[in-house]
């Protein structure tokens, strides 16, 4: 139980104030879950966090603390019947509230603060928090990466990235790490570090650093950080498209070094799994990577290959990987391990998703640009695969593929040089068309001339001698004929009677 | 640009540091803070028009705004420090001369028919008063309770000194620009500044050498928002502020931070802040 008896609210709360987006989700829930205790002592759980993270941390320990800078927030929390202090990090510790077994603040350091707190620099908050912490104590603390793919390609000016809750600009703090060596400056080389993937403060993903630095592209945990980052980007206002970037980063063995975060552990805790994503655990194994049931090899990706033979514009070659694919070894492997009825729609969303990420990802490719709109390139590419696409089928596989992230401005401006092209193409379809039509005037023109010529010649011939020698002939050759002569006087007979 | 700005006749302060016209000083493009604030540095109900510019005493302020969603805030320090810069003999005495106590009842405002009143024990802060302080006291009392007969006879019957510094104005009428002057010629003679809640007086006092102390029956004032936490708040951020006997560098330190002085700034820096300058 508590030691030191804590008032409700401690030096630096702020109100009206509310943290949006706390830190939590199932995949962090999860994390915590793996990683803490079955039964620890006293807890502190410190900054924002959802009720999924409280619920964690209850289900370990009787003793929780929860510190909000926020008065409405913590208002909102004590009817949990946790401990729930109102107030900064300054306060809560000049209130010397003695010596925690669990710390977490995965949330950061940034949120810890409040607007009359003095200004601690990132280390200080850090110190201020461990001081909290028991010697050997479980410690979590997420940490923001200034250098990640998503900071870089964030199209908003700076003084616009971060609102309200900079009253003092936390991100200038030049002791702030920013790098995995300047955490292990600042927190020690002891700790354990987790690259974080989210968004709004929903952990999408977890990739156990090591396992991240030594990817490369294509493989299956550059897969998962591509997800992850996806989903950052889903969140973020970006320049370019992440991918370009996330490859780039993987080749140079930098991906983790450049994910949006990281969770560092310190102290000791329960094994955890080497990823953590929103369809469920993977540990990275000396067969492979193991999502559940599935060993899928660490070797690149059908998807890579298919996108370095589209580069080369090999066809034939491209045929060739796709027809490997009928059989269910679907190219996204991180994807395509959801399990879904029969193999033809699974097929179907992957290479919807597949072509997303090929025109979407403006990639160099063969087709042209009209079989990219419509489902033309799917529907190849699944004949290439061995299955016939029908409407439904794709309709399916849209709805699974989802839509990826939002436009940027790389891809605005790529959409605007299209556009230009397009139009400049079109012009000269336009003005292919005219020269057509121009040929078949001509053409119009000389066959009018054609007619006419023959019909003057038809008229000349009629007025000539030997027509009118010919119509005599005729006329002598009927009346030297008697019955023909006799019915044609009977014609004329009639004629004149019916008058 | 708001009446606000010419309270106490700060504005006239700042038009004479910049060499203007001190009598009818320029106007603000903007919102000069008139008070010492636990909040953004006006009432929370303030009005701003879009695109306004804040200028507050220190830096606090300007954090719990910006946390608000407020931008546009430049601190340049409260016009008071400009003035003692100004007036650097102003009723000076040497410093074993100094004596008594000068005390500031938290004071009431006009109102504007929303309450204004402040409602307290008077005699039991009379009596503490007198239990507390060894040299004589002269009570000041704003103008909205000088006026109140009942509560300015009830310090005058203690034997106390009454007086009022004046009118800090409304709507630009009734204005005393003089007001500061004559507070800051009164504290620069007296060796402690008093008042029952921490306030702008006491932060003046400590300014113009005076130590200060905060105690007695903090009273109540109607229509008073409770928004940000109230005397609690205040007894946790500021409590080397608070108490009969107050460390004095503690004091001194803790009014330099609220009354902005490291954020005063040159003339010429400030006609430009103000947009001051002539542009033929």
């Amino acid at each position: 139980m508590t030691e030191t008896k804590l008032p409700p609210v401690v030096r630096g709360e702020i109100q009206p104030w509310t943290d949006a987006d706390p830190a939590g989700g199932p995949v962090l829930a999860a994390f915590l879950a793996d990683l803490l205790p079955a039964s620890v002592g006293r807890v502190l759980l410190a900054g924002p966090h959802d009720t999924g993270v409280l619920d964690v941390l209850a289900g370990r320990s009787a003793d929780v603390t929860v510190l909000r800078r926020s008065v409405s927030d913590a208002e909102d929390l004590r009817a949990s019947g946790h401990t729930v202090v109102a107030g900064a990090l300054d306060g809560l510790a000049g209130q010397r509230p003695g010596p925690y077994d669990v710390v977490v603040a995965a949330d950061g350091l940034d949120r810890l603060l409040g607007t009359d707190s003095p200004a601690l620099d990132w280390p200080e908050r850090a110190g201020l928090l461990r001081g909290l912490a028991a010697p050997g104590a479980l410690v979590v603390i997420g940490v923001e990466n200034g250098f990640s793919i998503t900071a870089l390609l964030d199209r908003r000016p700076v003084k616009e990235r971060h609102g309200d809750d900079e009253w003092r600009p936390l991100r200038d703090d030049p002791r702030r790490p920013s790098s995995p060596a300047q955490i292990e400056d600042v927190l020690g080389t002891a700790g354990r570090r987790y690259a974080l993937f989210g968004s709004a403060g929903r952990v999408h993903t977890l990739v156990e650093s090591d396992a991240l630095a030594r990817t490369a592209p294509g493989l299956p945990g550059a897969g998962i950080a591509l997800a992850g980052l996806a989903a950052v980007a889903g969140g973020t206002p970006l320049l370019a498209p992440v991918t370009g970037a996330a490859e780039a980063a993987a080749r140079a063995g930098m991906l983790d070094a450049v994910a949006p975060g990281w969770l560092v552990v310190l102290g000791d805790g329960g094994p955890v799994h080497t990823a953590y994503t929103p369809s469920g655990v993977a540990d990275l194994t000396a067969d492979g990577w193991r999502f559940g049931d599935r060993l899928v090899p660490d070797t690149e990706s059908a998807e890579t290959e298919l996108f370095r033979l589209a580069a080369a514009e090999d066809v034939p070659g491209f045929r060739a990987c796709a027809a490997r694919l009928r059989d269910g070894a679907f190219f996204d492997r991180v994807h395509d391990g959801v399990a879904l009825p029969g193999p033809e729609i699974p097929l179907a969303a992957a290479w919807i998703r597949f072509r997303d990420r090929l025109v979407g990802g403006h990639r160099r490719h063969p087709w042209p640009p009209w079989m990219a709109d419509g489902d033309d390139l799917v529907t190849m590419w699944l004949a290439m695969s061995g299955v016939e696409a029908t409407p439904e089928m794709l309709a399916r596989g849209r709805e699974i593929a989802g839509t990826e992230s939002r436009p940027d401005l790389l891809s605005v401006l790529a959409d605007a040089e299209a556009a230009r092209v397009t139009a400049k193409e079109q012009a000269g379809h336009i003005f292919g068309l005219e020269r057509t039509m121009r040929f078949r005037d001509q053409q119009l023109r000389t066959r009018e001339q054609q007619l006419r010529t023959m019909r003057d010649e038809m008229r000349r011939l009629r007025g000539g001698r030997a027509v009118r020698a010919a119509q005599l002939a005729g006329r002598v050759a009927r009346l030297r004929d008697p019955k023909r002569l006799a019915g044609a006087l009977k014609r004329r007979a009639r004629a004149f009677l019916r008058r | 640009m708001h009446h606000h700005n010419h309270y106490y006749g700060q504005t006239h302060i700042l038009a004479r540091w910049c060499g203007l016209d001190d009598e009818h000083p320029p106007r603000i493009r903007g919102y000069l803070q008139h008070g010492w604030n636990v909040g953004c540095g006006w009432n929370p109900v303030h009005e701003f028009f879009d695109g306004a510019w804040r200028y507050t005493w220190s830096d606090a302020p300007r954090r719990r705004g910006h946390s608000l969603g407020r931008r546009n805030y430049h601190v340049v320090g409260a016009p008071f420090l400009y003035l003692a810069e100004l007036e650097p003999t102003l009723g000076a005495v040497p410093e074993d001369e100094r004596r008594g106590t000068l005390w500031f009842l938290f004071h009431g405002w006009e109102g504007g028919g929303r309450g204004g009143k402040i409602e307290g024990d008077h005699a039991r802060l009379i009596s503490e008063i007198k239990e507390t302080e060894t040299e004589p006291v002269t009570i000041s009392l704003y103008y909205t309770e000088f006026e109140r007969r009942e509560v300015r006879r009830a310090y005058e019957k203690a034997g106390f000194d009454v007086i009022c510094f004046g009118k800090r104005g409304w709507n630009y009428e009734g204005t005393d620009r003089r007001f500061l002057y004559k507070q800051l010629e009164t504290f620069r003679r007296f060796r402690r500044v008093a008042a029952n809640r921490l306030s702008t007086a006491v932060f003046f006092g400590v300014a113009a050498g005076c130590e200060p102390a905060v105690y007695g029956d903090p009273m109540s004032l109607e229509g008073d928002d409770p928004l940000f936490g109230g005397q609690a708040r205040i007894a946790r951020l500021w409590p080397e502020m608070l108490g009969k006997e107050i460390d004095l560098a503690a004091a001194r330190a803790t009014t330099d931070v609220e009354l902005g002085r490291r954020h005063l700034m040159p003339p010429e820096e400030m006609r430009m802040l103000f947009d001051w300058n002539h542009r033929d």
